[in-house]
């Protein structure tokens, strides 16, 4: 089990880091600590969903959404990383993963998981390679 | 689902180096916004140095780490992370090390030990690099060939010595990392 924020293991890097927020994280997340998914990574960029059906073409009534989710669906209206909304958030990446799974398991929110550039598959593409090239140039 | 817009993807560059040897300065250098910064919580398994008992113990900390982007088109971002300046934390933050393109480690001349780790880091788990060397205020007492022999550099990683808080440096540096990726053999 880790380390909560509250009990006595746990340890803060910087001795003021996160003393700034009078929420405990985990209690956003109604004490859930690991996000149900795990394709949710630093770089997954996320997209609110304009208008949200279910799978029998009705508008999704969102359940249960917390102030920091509808952050989140304004947030996301131009697409944003998952660091991204953390930073904006100013929460940590866990709990903000975990409340981007609630959005996505409603269908508020697509996922757009990152390129894969894995060796084992042949590395970057080359053309993806010559994008990001042509586009440092311009900086 | 078909009236969605085609969604940006995106890939990632690690900026690596000891504590102090201008990660932030060269990300906000490139970045088409001020670095944001978020944080983690990463559980590690230590053994105790004193702890008798023999049993693993876990330690939850926080780390924090500074990024910006580089929107390259409308289709493709590019994240800029700085890593955590405690090499032990970051090198066990799977989700920040794993699907990057390559990493930039950022070397002091005047202490170029700090970055050993990194360059270590990154050789060991087969991850693409290449070194800036920052040199603060444009001193810089040492010739390439020393650097490289400091830092035991194989041959074939590009190394650049400039200042990181100039943009071009950053940019130059992204571009030696992106052609070094082209020049390697596919698959």
């Amino acid at each position: 089990m880790n380390a909560l924020p509250w009990d006595d293991e746990y340890e803060y890097e910087d001795g003021d880091d996160g003393a700034d927020s009078m929420v405990r994280p985990y209690t956003i997340t109604r004490g859930r600590t690991a996000p149900e998914r795990d394709d949710l990574t630093l770089i997954t960029l996320l997209t609110s969903v304009p208008d949200p059906v279910d799978a029998y073409g009705a508008p999704v009534r969102p359940a249960r959404l917390q102030p920091e989710h509808r952050m989140i669906i304004d947030r996301c209206r131009t697409p944003a990383a998952v660091a991204e909304v953390a930073a904006d958030l100013d929460l940590p990446v866990t709990v903000t993963k975990i409340l981007l799974g609630d959005l996505v398991a409603q269908g508020l929110l697509k996922a757009r998981a990152p390129i894969s550039v894995a060796r084992a598959a042949g590395g970057a593409d080359r053309g993806l390679l010559a994008a990001v090239r042509e586009g440092l140039r311009r900086l | 689902m078909t009236n969605t817009p085609a969604a940006a993807a995106a890939v990632k560059i690690l900026i690596a180096g000891g504590f102090g040897v201008g990660k932030t300065t060269l990300v906000g250098s490139v970045s088409e916004v001020a670095p944001l910064r978020t944080e983690e919580y990463l559980t590690t398994a230590s053994v105790g140095v004193d702890d008798l008992s023999g049993v693993d113990q876990k330690t939850t900390t926080t780390v924090a780490l500074d990024f910006g982007r580089i929107t390259v088109s409308p289709e493709l971002v590019v994240y800029l992370f700085g890593t955590p300046g405690q090499e032990r934390f970051w090198f066990m933050w799977n989700d920040l090390v794993n699907g990057a393109l390559g990493g930039v480690v950022i070397a002091d001349t005047r202490r170029l030990e700090s970055s050993f780790a990194s360059i270590d880091f990154f050789e060991s788990r087969g991850i693409p690099f290449v070194v800036a060397i920052n040199c603060f205020h444009g001193v810089n007492t040492r010739s390439d060939a020393e650097i490289r022999a400091a830092l035991d550099l194989d041959p074939h990683v590009p190394m650049l010595v400039g200042d990181v808080r100039e943009r071009s440096f950053g940019r130059d540096a992204l571009l030696a990392l992106v052609d070094h990726l082209m020049a390697m053999p596919v698959g």
